[in-house]
């Protein structure tokens, strides 16, 4: 008998070869573009850590007895908004603060002392400086007088990691710097879709058994496709409807100052990826095999306790698949949430505060920001950060479905 | 004992059983056999009422198990199903580790004391012949044991809730010759305490287990007899065609 392989011939093997070839491609093709959008995130956001945190054109001048040289972003803030007045606060001497911009530097002058073409501004800027040995001016460096004796220009940091990832505020136009501290939109995320998942888990568990386990068919076939229908609903509509009908309601009922909340924004995720976890867990429910059913009667389970002890338990792994799929498409889909959170960019300390989250952020200030801009890196850097969550997410979804289905429940 | 008496039963418009009567006594083994599809597991459970969750489906005549009609509307279906255990082709144990497996039926059945559980776990996998191959790995999977093991485990987990009446529907199938005559010496040591009634397609293995047996052809009870009589001398021409081989 011949059994050696024979070499396959003609068009066909040559089709065939070619579609095994182009199957295990696209493989690694997905694999591929994915990462590539990573590499593109993170490289256009990576700039930011580079690039000046006063924005260009612009310098901080002191006067040159100062021995301050460094201050953080949040120092700097403080010190223009008149929060921090004394120099000794931000470990200089014990001097007054005077913070000047350039508006209210040339509001000190009259008309002729600045000149017609403002050709004397930057001297006089100077004399100011030189009289006043607490100020610290925001100015642009096109006036600024840099060669005056008693000025000098603050030695400008990067932007700093750690005010980017544990910085509590996101001011974007805040002047003279810009504030990109990612925490309170990180926070903003995880709370209204960790109670997205509170919300939606016990409800849509609940549809899925009585959809696979005690619905009649004539009902199941009458639900399903309305379910299935919601998934199509674009996440706008779902928006409005939060704006017009949670929001006020949720105001009215529990009193709050204002109705846009992480709570409202939590509700609208929930019932956005209801259909799809409803879905996929139904599915993955109506697949544990008849036998596991048959033997857990046979053992004299209830209807009910087959339905915890075994179906759902055998289902655990699609379920959770459905909460990820399900919350997942819900926060990608930016708009609902954007338009019921209220967009506070505070770290929420209840569920009844607005929130801003993440996707939210994006949507919403990525058409203002320059492009290359630290704004727009910041921007970019917070997409990465996105994707990096939801991995995350995911891959513990994965571990626990699996670790489950190894060890038993 | 259990005892089925005038049984019809439909599925749908299909006539599955047709008038059949059987009696099977405590502490015996009683092996049923015939050609595919004659309703065998029709049969069998008839009396863990199982064909219930069987849409369409409808039954004629009574069955009674342990003097209880187990049809009537006053029965309670779930402790039915407690009295009379059933082991099923396929080995189906749950996705959980070999102790929680056997300690299941326990559970529903609202037993919480620890060390009643684990006792009645030892004992169950002792008598499913089963406790010295798994006793150093009961939190393990059961899905890591073999087939063979998995079929004993699911035995060991039927014996568990002391039920009085096994229903075995071909257990040893789907397993090896060792396996098999595992299972096979497990029977007959269980008869001791339980009212048996197996399925089997093996006519060696129907010889060797049973006390009585009875053969199935067509929805009908064709001869129901001791083991002996019906393997060397059956009264019916079917049963002799059977059991040589000529048929089936
Ligand atoms: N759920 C069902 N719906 C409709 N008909 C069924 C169903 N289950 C079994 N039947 C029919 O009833 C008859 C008896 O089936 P049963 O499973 O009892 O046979 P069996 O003797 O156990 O066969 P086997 O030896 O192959 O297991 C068969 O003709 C089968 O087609
Ligand atoms: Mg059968």
């Amino acid at each position: 008998m011949d059994i050696k392989r024979k070499k396959r011939r003609g068009l066909q093997a040559w089709v065939s070869w070619w579609i095994e070839k182009i199957l295990a491609a696209s493989g690694g093709i997905t694999a591929f573009i994915i990462l590539l959008i990573v590499v593109f995130l993170f490289k256009e956001g990576v700039g930011l850590f580079q690039s000046p945190r006063v924005d260009e054109g612009y310098v901080l001048l002191m006067h040159s007895s100062n021995e301050v040289d460094q201050l953080s972003a949040d120092e700097l803030k403080g010190i223009f908004d008149e929060d921090i007045t004394n120099w000794a606060e931000v470990g200089g001497k014990n001097q007054a603060i005077t913070s000047l911009r350039l508006d209210q530097i040339m509001d000190r002058f009259t008309e002729e002392e600045l000149g017609g073409e403002y050709e004397y501004l930057s001297q006089r800027m100077g004399e100011l400086i030189a009289t006043t040995p607490g100020v610290i001016a925001f100015v642009p460096t096109l006036y600024a007088p840099l060669d005056h004796p008693a000025v000098q220009a603050m030695t400008d940091n990067t932007i700093a990691l750690r005010d980017f990832f544990v910085g509590k505020e996101w001011i974007p136009t805040a002047t003279p710097v810009p504030l990109f501290g990612t925490l309170p939109l990180v926070m903003g995320t995880l709370w209204v879709s960790l109670f997205a998942i509170l919300i939606a888990l016990p409800l849509g568990l609940g549809v899925a058994i009585y959809l696979a386990e005690l619905a009649s068919p004539r009902v199941r076939s009458l639900l399903k496709p309305v379910i299935e229908l919601l998934a199509g609903i674009p996440s706008v509509v779902y928006g409005f409807f939060g704006l017009v009908v949670l929001v006020p309601w949720v105001q009215r009922v529990l009193d709050l100052p204002v109705g846009e909340t992480a709570f409202v924004g939590s509700l609208i995720l929930a019932i956005m990826a209801l259909p799809t976890l409803i879905s996929v867990a139904e599915e993955s429910m109506k697949k544990t095999p008849r036998a596991l059913r048959e033997a857990s009667l046979a053992l004299g389970a209830t209807h009910w306790q087959t339905i915890y002890k075994v179906v759902v338990p055998y289902a655990s792994s699609g379920i959770s698949a459905g909460v990820v799929l399900g919350i997942g498409r819900a926060l990608g889909e930016t708009m609902a949430v954007l338009m019921v959170t209220g967009n506070a960019a505070l770290i929420p300390h209840t569920l009844m505060q607005p929130v801003r989250t993440i996707p939210a952020t994006i949507a919403a200030e990525l058409g203002e920001a320059a492009a290359g801009g630290s704004h727009y890196q910041a921007l970019f850097l917070l997409g990465a950060i996105l994707f990096l969550m939801t991995l995350i997410v995911n891959l513990m979804a994965e571990a626990l479905a699996k670790k489950q289905h190894n060890k038993g429940f | 004992m259990i005892k089925a008496e005038s049984i019809d039963f439909y599925y749908g418009e299909y006539h599955a059983l047709k008038n059949i009567s059987m009696q099977m006594e405590p502490n015996t083994v009683t092996a049923l056999i015939g050609p595919s599809g004659c309703g065998k597991s029709t049969f069998l459970r008839l009396f863990n009422r199982m064909n219930d969750l069987i849409e369409g489906t409808r039954l004629e005549g009574k069955c009674w198990v342990d003097g209880v009609d187990i049809y009537d509307k006053s029965v309670d279906v779930d402790e039915l199903r407690k009295r009379v255990g059933m082991v099923f082709q396929k080995p189906t144990p749950f996705p959980k580790s070999i102790f929680e497996n056997v300690a299941y039926g326990l559970r529903v059945n609202g037993i919480k004391d620890k060390k009643f559980i684990a006792q009645r776990v030892e004992e169950s996998l002792r008598g499913a012949a089963l406790w010295d191959e798994v006793k150093d790995k009961l939190k393990k999977s059961a899905y890591e044991l073999s087939g063979g093991q998995q079929q004993r485990l699911c035995i060991a987990r039927s014996l568990a809730i002391s039920p009085s009446v096994l229903l075995m529907d071909e257990p040893a199938s789907a397993l090896d010759p060792i396996s098999t005559s595992k299972i096979e010496e497990l029977i007959y040591s269980l008869k001791e305490h339980y009212t048996i009634v197996i399925v089997t397609h093996n006519m060696q293995q129907a010889s060797r287990v049973s006390d009585k047996t009875g053969f199935f052809m067509l929805g009908e009870l064709i001869e129901y007899n001791d083991t002996k009589k019906i393997f060397l001398n059956p009264a019916m021409e079917e049963t002799q065609n059977y059991i040589t081989g000529r048929f089936g």
